[in-house]
């Protein structure tokens, strides 16, 4: 039946081109206000020109950073409820309260190891390694009302439902040197990223919609839609009714043939006792060549569904019969992609972050930090701007809260738990204070954590 | 203190960690959540021209009965009867075997021919002569026999000589006269023969058996003959012709605005000939008998119903020619508007032939041996006219098999959309009935009984000018709709027509009017 059919192309659509960010965990940091605080060692992924002061040696143990979020007031958990054991996809709240067009962005990091040294002559070297997984789509309303309320509802209407979406996961090979002149520490870093997986539609071929006639219910489907893979499609099932995406092995891959650069600067500045400024641009020039399982996938045709068309002579002379044979497998040549191997690029979003604090006391100091991002491409460029205070409690336990703004709230309070029992860092952050104890309650989700030996 | 708050970091931080795993979620099985749906596909559609389905509501069990497509487009309808053909020499016979005995040299018999056709010219194309003699004189006697009113190519027939002894016999053998002409005085033709002694004295022999002196002609065929006609009455054709319109048993108002009946007589005997009326009369509904008067036919004195038959000319050289007479019976010169408003089923009509009715002895005709009249009836309607609740029924099978995929379990209601697209000026009431596979009604489409499937064109001086859509929702549960889906396997369709404005103004039916119909769904399912 057509309902199949278009329940599961538009199904997996859907899991391929947006849930698919949730095969990984729902966690991470936007890093305002981790960048507010050098002392942490992990800040340092927000500007190579910070090292903790008073430090000689510094080993990063793992972190986890996520910064994401939905437009409007979609949370996860309206998307994704338990159905006993299952986990399902439920449209059915979240319809009315969709824009017509909607983004969903996700930035998450994974910090592995790292390690900084001072070196004599005020030089600083640091090296690392990270997972990082970014990604932006943005999707038609029509496309969740389509699968949750059928094609009935929406007749005489053309649904467009094709989303667009870029995502990259790779890992982030990093080695930098800062050295402090005078009171300012300048810092520089290279990554050497090698790509795992990456998704990214051809805004050339971004269309596809289904149109349903009142007349008695043709069905077109019109699709010119594109896009490039690296190790995520491996292949489309046309046997069955609509088709079924056919997902690589989401492994931890660390070394592939998709490598790529970026870098890293930043200055870190001291000025009088109580002053510091600091400003750090990140993932310059950052891109990825995919050449790994990288394949261009392509959908282009219109296809109306008529039903059975009987010659009415036959039908007259009673020398045929009315045999409601629906022939939807020619619904598969429709949306059979034609799959052409080549590769591709993609490009890291371009970050920036600038601060500047003052120290209040000795255990008490205010901040402001601010934050750009611009991802290549799309409409999903953020920014955030925030007001901090820190406090030290007692010397092994300092936290601070912030106040900040971006676009998509103008008032997230922040708040930051740094513990530093002897050498051992051990920070809990985030942004947005209400989201990272209920992530799945939250259309945006800010936080990071981790830990590191400071010696 | 300081362990302590460690310790809460600690538990904090595995808090956090366990939460991350348990918000991991694996969608590669993903599948909406419970919810109903209502999806909406089409199902069929079909265009059915007038031209077909006239052709299968009223030909199929009409043989040799044609449906004409006019260059305007507009049908017209011929019921026609057998082509009834009279050759001539079925009728007038000619001499075919004949022996002639000479009592004398020269005797001139009467050939016998057409009955009332004093014979002047014959063509032969076949036949055979033969001459005899038996010798009863005491002398040899030698000589010949003549046909001097039998030529070829204008030389007059003559036997070899024959030279006979006394007591002895002779024959000419069987000749061949083929191609030879006749030309006979009032069907008379003398024979000859020419006998000599020895010594050159003409004798006659004598005929003492009355069969030693004669001759014979055999199988003599005609290519053409020509004479004085005479009065003769013969009968041509009785004939019956099928002309039901209603192949079903259910009623309607059918009212045909021009009917015809056509005669059409194909003559090529050269001499005037009169058709006679027998008989000329439809069969109605209940058998009665409804006479067909018109005053196209002339009436002699004795009240008999005839018409002359046109014919070609021998003054005129139209020899071999074909002379055709046309006769329209239609609602200006009879009752035959009327007789149709009664839709009746059959026409019976019986015509005899009168050659020169007027007994004229000037009269000179011909015939050949291809002459003959050839004498059609039919009934030509135009479809033009208005039917009110005229039945039509229609059974085609169903096949559901191929949504056998529509899993049922989660159905909730299907509605139909059934939708006409109508371009002829015909209303159409009905009903579907679902049937099981012995034939037995299991359901009905509609159930609160037959219903407008289809509404008229908009209809200008009779012909339907644009096309008319008509839209029914037939609303099923589950249960209903499965019971049919699973049970049915044909569709007994019984329409009405009814021609626009309810049947009141005549409407003229074009082969290229036609009716698109079609069929969507829509299905509320419950997906769990």
């Amino acid at each position: 039946m057509s309902d199949n059919c278009l329940k599961k192309w538009v199904l997996r659509t859907a899991i391929a081109l947006l849930g698919f960010p949730v095969v990984l965990p729902v966690f991470a940091q936007q890093e305002l206000l981790l960048h507010s605080s050098p002392e942490i060692w992990h800040s340092n992924a927000t500007n190579p020109a910070f090292f903790p002061e008073e430090k000689k040696f510094v080993l990063g143990l793992p972190g986890q950073a996520l910064d994401a979020s939905h437009s409007g007031s979609i949370t996860y958990g309206d998307v994704f409820v338990k159905n006993g054991n299952r986990t399902v996809v439920d449209f059915g709240g979240i319809i009315d309260k969709l824009d017509s067009s909607n983004k969903v962005q996700f930035d998450q990091r994974v910090e592995t190891v790292s390690l900084g040294v001072r070196l004599p002559f005020r030089l600083a070297l640091q090296a690392g390694h990270a997972m990082r997984f970014s990604g932006a789509a943005v999707y038609p309303r029509s496309l969740p009302q389509l699968l949750w309320n059928g094609n009935g509802p929406y007749i005489g209407e053309e649904l467009a439902i094709a989303p667009s979406a870029s995502l990259a996961r790779f890992n982030e090979w990093s080695l930098g040197l800062s050295r402090k002149i005078g009171t300012v520490n300048v810092g520089a870093r290279v990554k050497y990223l090698t790509g795992t997986n990456a998704l990214s539609t051809d805004p050339a071929h971004a269309s596809a919609s289904v149109y349903t006639s009142p007349d008695i219910y043709q069905l077109t489907l019109n699709t010119d839609y594109a896009f490039y893979s690296s190790s995520i499609i491996t292949a489309f099932d046309t046997s069955g009714y609509g088709f079924d995406l056919q997902f690589a092995d989401f492994r931890s891959v660390t070394f592939t043939r998709n490598t790529g650069l970026a870098f890293d600067l930043g200055l870190h500045a001291r000025i009088g006792e109580r002053l510091s400024l600091d400003a750090s641009v990140l993932d310059i020039g950052g891109k990825i060549t995919w050449d790994t399982d990288s394949d261009y996938y392509i959908s282009q045709g219109t296809y109306t569904y008529e039903g059975q068309v009987f010659p009415g002579v036959d039908i007259v002379n009673g020398a045929d019969n009315l045999n409601f044979e629906t022939k939807l497998d020619s619904l598969n040549d429709i949306f059979k992609f034609s799959r052409t191997a080549t590769s591709f690029e993609t490009a890291l979003p371009l970050r920036a972050y600038a601060g500047v604090n003052f120290d209040l006391t000795k255990k008490f100091e205010l901040g402001i930090s601010g934050y750009l991002s611009d991802r290549p491409g799309t409409e999903n460029d953020t920014y955030a701007l925030g007001a901090s205070a820190r406090y030290q409690i007692i010397k092994p336990l300092t936290v601070a809260a912030m106040i900040s703004i971006n676009q998509r709230n103008a008032a997230n309070l922040g708040l930051q738990v740094f513990l530093r029992p002897g050498p051992v860092q051990l920070y809990f952050t985030s942004d947005n204070l209400l989201s990272a104890f209920n992530p799945a309650n939250n259309p945006a989700v800010n936080f990071r954590f981790g830990a590191a030996l400071a010696l | 203190m300081i362990p302590n708050k460690n310790l809460l970091c600690q538990i904090f931080f595995v808090a956090v960690l366990f939460w991350i795993s348990c918000t991991k979620v694996n969608l590669d099985n993903a599948e909406l959540g419970d919810r109903t749906a209502d999806f909406a596909f089409p199902l069929f559609s079909t265009e059915i021209k007038l031209g077909d389905l006239l052709v299968n509501l009223l030909n199929d069990t009409l043989s040799g009965d044609t449906i004409f497509v006019n260059p305007d487009n507009s049908v017209t309808l011929f019921y026609s009867g057998d082509v009834a053909e009279k050759k001539a020499s079925d009728i007038f016979g000619f001499l075919q075997v004949g022996i002639f005995p000479m009592g004398d040299s020269v005797i001139t018999t009467v050939i016998p021919g057409p009955t009332g056709v004093g014979v002047r010219v014959v063509d032969l194309k076949a036949g055979t002569l033969y001459f005899s003699l038996i010798n009863t004189l005491q002398d040899t006697v030698t000589g010949y026999f003549d046909l001097p009113q039998m030529t070829k190519n204008g030389v007059p027939f003559r036997t070899s000589s024959f030279t006979v002894a006394p007591g002895k016999s002779w024959n000419s053998g069987v000749i061949d006269v083929a191609d030879h002409r006749l030309n006979m005085n009032n069907n008379q033709l003398s024979f000859r023969y020419f006998a000599y002694t020895p010594n050159g004295n003409r004798v006659k022999v004598p005929n003492l058996s009355g069969f030693d002196v004669g001759v014979a002609f055999s199988n003599l065929k005609f290519s053409y003959l020509e004479g004085n006609w005479g009065n003769q009455e013969y009968q041509l054709t009785r004939d019956t012709i099928e002309i039901d319109i209603n192949q079903t048993n259910l009623k309607g108002d059918v009212r045909v605005t021009n009917p015809k009946v056509t005669m059409r007589i194909l003559n090529s005997w050269g001499f005037p000939t009169r058709g006679v009326i027998k008989y000329l009369g439809f069969i109605g509904q209940n058998g009665e008998e409804i006479p067909l008067n018109s005053t196209v036919f002339q009436q002699s004195p004795n009240g008999t119903r005839y018409v002359d038959f046109a014919y070609p000319l021998w003054s005129a050289g139209e020899v071999g020619q074909t002379k055709y007479t046309d006769i329209d019976l239609d609602n200006t010169n009879s009752n035959i508007a009327d007789i149709f408003n009664s839709q009746p089923t059959r026409l019976i009509y019986e015509v005899d032939g009168i050659s020169n009715a007027n007994s004229d002895p000037d009269v000179i005709g011909f015939l050949t041996d291809e002459s003959a009249i050839r004498l059609q009836i039919r009934v030509e309607l135009l479809l033009e006219g208005s039917v009110r609740n005229f039945g039509a029924e229609q059974t085609v099978p169903l096949d559901f098999s191929g949504m056998s995929s529509l899993d049922s379990a989660g159905i909730e209601s299907v509605e139909f959309k059934l939708v006409t697209e109508n371009g002829t000026p015909v209303d159409i009431d009905g009903q579907i009935y679902f049937q099981d596979e012995t034939g037995q009604p299991v359901d009905s489409l509609f159930e609160r009984g037959q219903s407008k499937i289809m509404t008229s064109a908009p209809v200008s001086n009779g012909v339907a000018t644009d096309q008319t859509r008509t839209e029914n929702f037939i609303s099923m549960n589950a249960a209903r709709f499965d019971h049919i889906r699973q049970t049915a396997r044909s569709a007994f369709m019984k329409i009405f027509f009814t021609t626009a404005e309810n049947g009141q103004v005549p409407v003229r039916f074009l082969a290229d009017d036609s009716t698109t119909l079609k069929m969507g769904i829509r299905v509320k399912k419950r997906s769990e």
